[in-house]
């Protein structure tokens, strides 16, 4: 079989270890596999597409920094989420509560619109604008669930809220979004 | 858990293509607006998670972010550096007006005081990342506000000093 000569992948909290013991490489592996997702993640919470790279970087500028923070109750990739989550969350106060992305610019089709008909890039845009406009745990909440899978314990663990909260917030975020694509 | 329920805890592994719906799941979902609501949601938010611009390379990306690490680390240290010869010269200047007024006594010492808190920073290089990172964490913990006698930025201040005792100070400086 050739799964026996295929040696399994280190997995993050390898690779972290690897790193704080001196080996960049594992930094290097860390960042290949994590980052694409953190810029999903950003771009959809309503981070400006011009944004995202810089956000990418320095949320992981913070992780690497401060590895210790990072506690194993949640998988890494939650983890850098919520260090991203926070920053975009300055990022939204610095820009003195007007979000990132730019609503003012587009125009956005009538829902009552006379063909009944939304373009899926229309729809989409409005979903981005409606998910970056939810408090803060509802959002993150929301994405880790959407984007990931993750489970509430999961995400209880990465967001730190319990199981049960985290639930009423991914449902109350649901119920907020799904207006936007009826 | 309602039927709707079990299927919202469903969707987002079913959009993500990691599972299939039963044909239960597809009955019900065809009949219940709510349910169908939200599977277009998901849908949209997967679509918008795509339309994402595209990474950077990781390779780069990486190199940018170990750099910055590095340079944080370095001017952590620099700040570290200076706080250990602030201690020692703190230290120091402490003994001297101590020494002003309990002359004799041997371990007043202010070269001997010093010494007991100054850290070499040549003995920080040998350190692991994990190490230092640890010993930069401590430093940052230093309870605010900083003791008598310690800025804001954790400088050793001469404040605390009247002025004889500053003459002594100057004059131990100065020989
Ligand atoms: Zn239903």
């Amino acid at each position: 079989m050739s799964a026996s000569t295929v040696p399994d992948l280190p997995g993050d909290s390898e690779l972290v270890e690897s790193y704080l013991g001196g080996d960049q490489g594992s930094a290097a592996e860390l960042v290949r596999r994590h980052s694409a997702a953190m810029g999903r993640f950003l771009y959809s919470a309503g981070a400006a597409p011009d944004d995202v790279d810089d956000l990418v970087q320095e949320s992981l500028f913070r992780a690497f920094r401060a590895l210790g923070g990072w506690r194993r109750t949640a998988s890494f990739r939650s983890w850098l989420f919520s260090i991203a989550g926070n920053l975009l969350r300055d990022e939204f106060r610095r820009r003195k509560g007007r979000q990132v992305i730019a609503l003012e610019d587009r125009e956005i089709p009538d829902r009552a619109d006379p063909h009944g008909e939304l373009a899926a890039s229309d729809m989409e845009e409005r979903v981005r604008a409606g998910v970056s406009r939810l408090p803060r745990l509802q959002r993150e909440v929301f994405l880790l669930r959407a984007h990931e899978g993750a489970g509430y314990d999961e995400i209880a663990a990465a967001l730190g809220t319990t199981p049960g909260a985290a639930r009423v917030h991914y449902h109350h975020a649901v119920k907020r979004l799904k207006e936007l694509v009826r | 858990m309602t039927a709707c329920e079990r299927l919202s805890d469903r969707i987002p592994e079913v959009v993500r293509g990691r599972s299939r719906w039963t044909p239960e799941e597809s009955a019900h979902l065809a009949g219940c607006p709510n349910c169908r609501a939200e599977w277009d949601l998901l849908v949209a938010v997967d679509r918008v998670a795509a339309r994402a611009p595209a990474p950077r390379d990781p390779s780069a990306l990486a190199a940018t972010v170990l750099r910055r690490v590095a340079d944080h680390r370095r001017s952590r240290l620099g700040s570290l550096g200076r706080w250990t010869v602030g201690v020692a010269a703190a230290a120091g200047i402490a003994a001297a007006v101590w020494t002003g007024v309990n002359r004799g006594n041997p371990a007043s010492d202010p070269v001997a005081v010093a010494a007991t808190v100054d850290i070499a920073l040549p003995e920080l290089e040998p350190m692991e990342t994990a190490e230092l990172d640890s010993l930069l964490e401590a430093m940052e913990a230093i309870p605010s506000p900083a003791p008598a006698g310690w800025s804001a930025l954790g400088e050793p201040t001469l404040g605390d000093l009247d002025a004889d005792e500053l003459e002594q100070v100057l004059g131990t400086w100065e020989g």
